[in-house]
């Protein structure tokens, strides 16, 4: 039991990071990413590859953040001065992309069979015993660690400049914001985010596939979104426990119903799953909290530089 | 290479047809429908359940999944789109990525994963100066340019038309000269559903059903629309025998499992250059 509620925590720190990441592409900048799945694929097989070569874990999980942070850069340079449709498009283009490389360069990626036996960063020292425990501290930590420097940034002058391009990019240009850059920026640091969900991925599960970086990833990345409040950090990390243990609870649907094959109740849980997308859409399209605001912040020292 | 360029344009015809749809749409609702794909997929298997488990032939079986398309399309409508309407447009995309999710799982829960074939009957490809032409691909060209001419006749010479090409120019306009909104896009979703369907009958013709059909073509379609400037149905024609004939003609080097890729790279090409698409009008942002 407690191994089982160590794991459901490790997945809601994984869901937590993309939705961080998300939160500032589509929170903050309004740039709406539905490669997410990609991305993290790119980040899980980067870490995953070059562990297998003899990459130490740091290193490879550095060089993952910075892929995934450079091609997510590149994806939203693909759209200059576009509305976000083409950059939903380019991204889910380059998700398709990331998919085909990975099933099909089988000398890189292992093809549809994967990358087994990846090597966890630090077993030696801790043991196989409490390595769960350990990876799931040491998630939280991680977590903790991106949320406080995520909320610096957003309360950071480039924050509020990233609302003013979300809100109406052209008055943003007006006021002499350079719109191109804080974009670029925005989606890079998302990006960065997704590559370091991605290699604690491949460290957590030492085997990753192509199957697993398909479109449900970047489903339930927006439905916790969604459920937290676009936005909003803090909602966020209700959002995607509430959306993980949904998840999981309807993992046992098919004990209840037992004419089921276990395709069915797979299909089953992910149809539901889009349905409850729709459905908090329509009638909590606010969800449970709300983005960080200048009024609601209580004064707490004067401001040196005003 | 005649032969690609053949095959290049049939292709192109087939995406055309969704890609048709997607611009329909786009112009109307002001959103990009990203459960085209599953909606291809879902008018695929409407067509195998009236061909195979009713033994309809397919002559009958296609257009009654490209009917019943069209009423799940205009159902999804009243159902999700219409309680959102008010929301930004990114708000819609999201709920038609949902969407997608929900039609494409419903089908894999009812037909599972495995791959199935329309009943037709098999015939000889014909042959002409070395050039091979096979009947799916006759059926393709000449189902997908009826379907061309009679949507262009709708948007060109119907009342329907008229309304749509005005709420597509100028929604408040249109509203104040009496347009009804709600029924033009109840059509608007009809004609894209059985454009769609029968998009998805013809590449169930052409190859085999399985639930990722739709899903295939997602890139593809969307480089179409956008190439040819996104809104644009006529655009919309051209920018999918690009797509078709770039993505034939580079089999020719470059393997086919990355067709898609290769309309990636054609659609990032044309957004860096012409952004507005190739025959979209640069608008002012207001």
């Amino acid at each position: 039991m407690t191994g089982y509620l160590v794991a459901i925590l490790t997945f809601v720190s994984l869901a937590v990071l993309l939705g961080f990441a998300l939160n500032v592409q589509w929170g903050q900048a309004g740039m709406i990413n539905f490669g997410l799945a990609g991305f993290y694929g790119v980040g899980a097989y980067t870490a995953a590859i070059l562990s297998k070569h003899g990459a130490d874990g740091f290193t490879a999980t550095v060089a993952a953040i910075a892929l995934t942070a450079g091609l997510s850069a590149l994806a939203s340079l693909a759209t200059l001065k576009l509305r976000e449709d083409y950059l939903a498009i380019t991204t889910l283009a380059f998700s398709e992309l990331v998919r085909l490389v990975l099933m099909n360069e089988t000398w890189l990626t292992g093809g549809t069979n994967g990358i087994r036996d990846i090597p966890r960063p630090l077993i030696g020292l801790i043991g196989g015993e409490r390595y769960e425990l350990f990876f799931l501290l040491l998630c939280l930590v991680l977590v903790a660690v991106t949320y406080l420097v995520l909320d610096r940034i957003i309360r950071s002058p480039f924050g509020r400049a990233l609302r003013a391009v979300r809100e109406d990019d052209v008055v943003a240009a007006t006021l002499g914001k350079n719109v191109l850059a804080l974009r670029v920026k925005a989606f890079a640091i998302g990006g960065a985010v997704v590559g370091l969900a991605g290699a604690l991925h491949a460290y957590y599960f030492t085997y990753i596939d192509p199957g697993e970086f398909a479109g449900f990833v970047t489903v339930y990345a927006f439905m916790a979104v969604i459920v937290g409040g676009k936005g909003s950090n803090r909602g966020l990390l209700l959002g995607a426990f509430t959306v993980m243990v949904l998840l999981e609870g309807t993992r046992f649907l098919k004990d209840f119903v037992p004419f089921l094959s276990a395709q069915q109740a797979a299909s089953l849980r992910l149809a539901l799953i889009g349905a409850g997308l729709v459905l908090i859409l329509i009638f909590r399209p606010d969800g449970i909290s709300s983005e960080y605001r200048l009024s609601i912040r209580k004064p707490a020292r004067p401001e040196l530089n005003p | 290479m005649t032969q690609a360029l053949l095959n290049g344009l049939v292709s192109g015809l087939l995406i055309a047809l969704p890609a048709i749809a997607l611009s329909l749409t786009y112009g109307i609702l002001n959103f990009a429908n990203f459960s085209i794909g599953a909606m291809i997929t879902v008018g695929a298997y409407l067509a195998y359940i009236a061909n195979a488990s009713f033994g309809a032939p397919i002559m009958l079986a296609a257009p009654a999944a490209a009917i019943l398309l069209a009423l799940i399309a205009i159902a999804i409508q009243h159902g999700v789109y219409r309680q959102i309407r008010n929301a930004d447009h990114v708000t819609l995309l999201v709920a038609s990525m949902g969407v997608a999710f929900v039609l494409e799982n419903v089908i894999r829960f009812f037909y599972g994963a495995d791959v199935r074939t329309l009943d037709v009957p098999v015939a000889r490809p014909l042959l002409w100066n070395g050039l091979r032409l096979n009947h799916e691909q006759l059926t393709i060209a000449v189902v997908a340019l009826s379907a061309m001419g009679i949507v262009a006749f709708i948007l060109k010479r119907t009342r329907l038309g008229r309304a749509m090409r005005a709420i597509s120019d100028d929604p408040d306009l249109a509203e104040v000269r009496g347009i009804g909104r709600s029924r033009t896009v109840d059509w608007t979703w009809a004609i894209s559903g059985v454009l769609t369907a029968l998009a998805g009958v013809l590449i169930a013709l052409d190859g085999i059903v399985d639930p990722m059909i739709g899903m295939n073509y997602l890139v593809s379609i969307f480089a179409a629309a956008v190439i040819g400037g996104i809104g644009n149905p006529f655009g919309a024609v051209v920018g999918a025998l690009i797509i078709g004939l770039v993505e034939e003609t580079s089999a020719l080097v470059v393997s086919t499992t990355y067709r898609q890729g290769i309309s990636f790279v054609v659609l990032i090409l044309v957004l860096l250059m012409r952004p507005q698409g190739l025959l979209g009008t640069a608008r002012i942002r207001r």
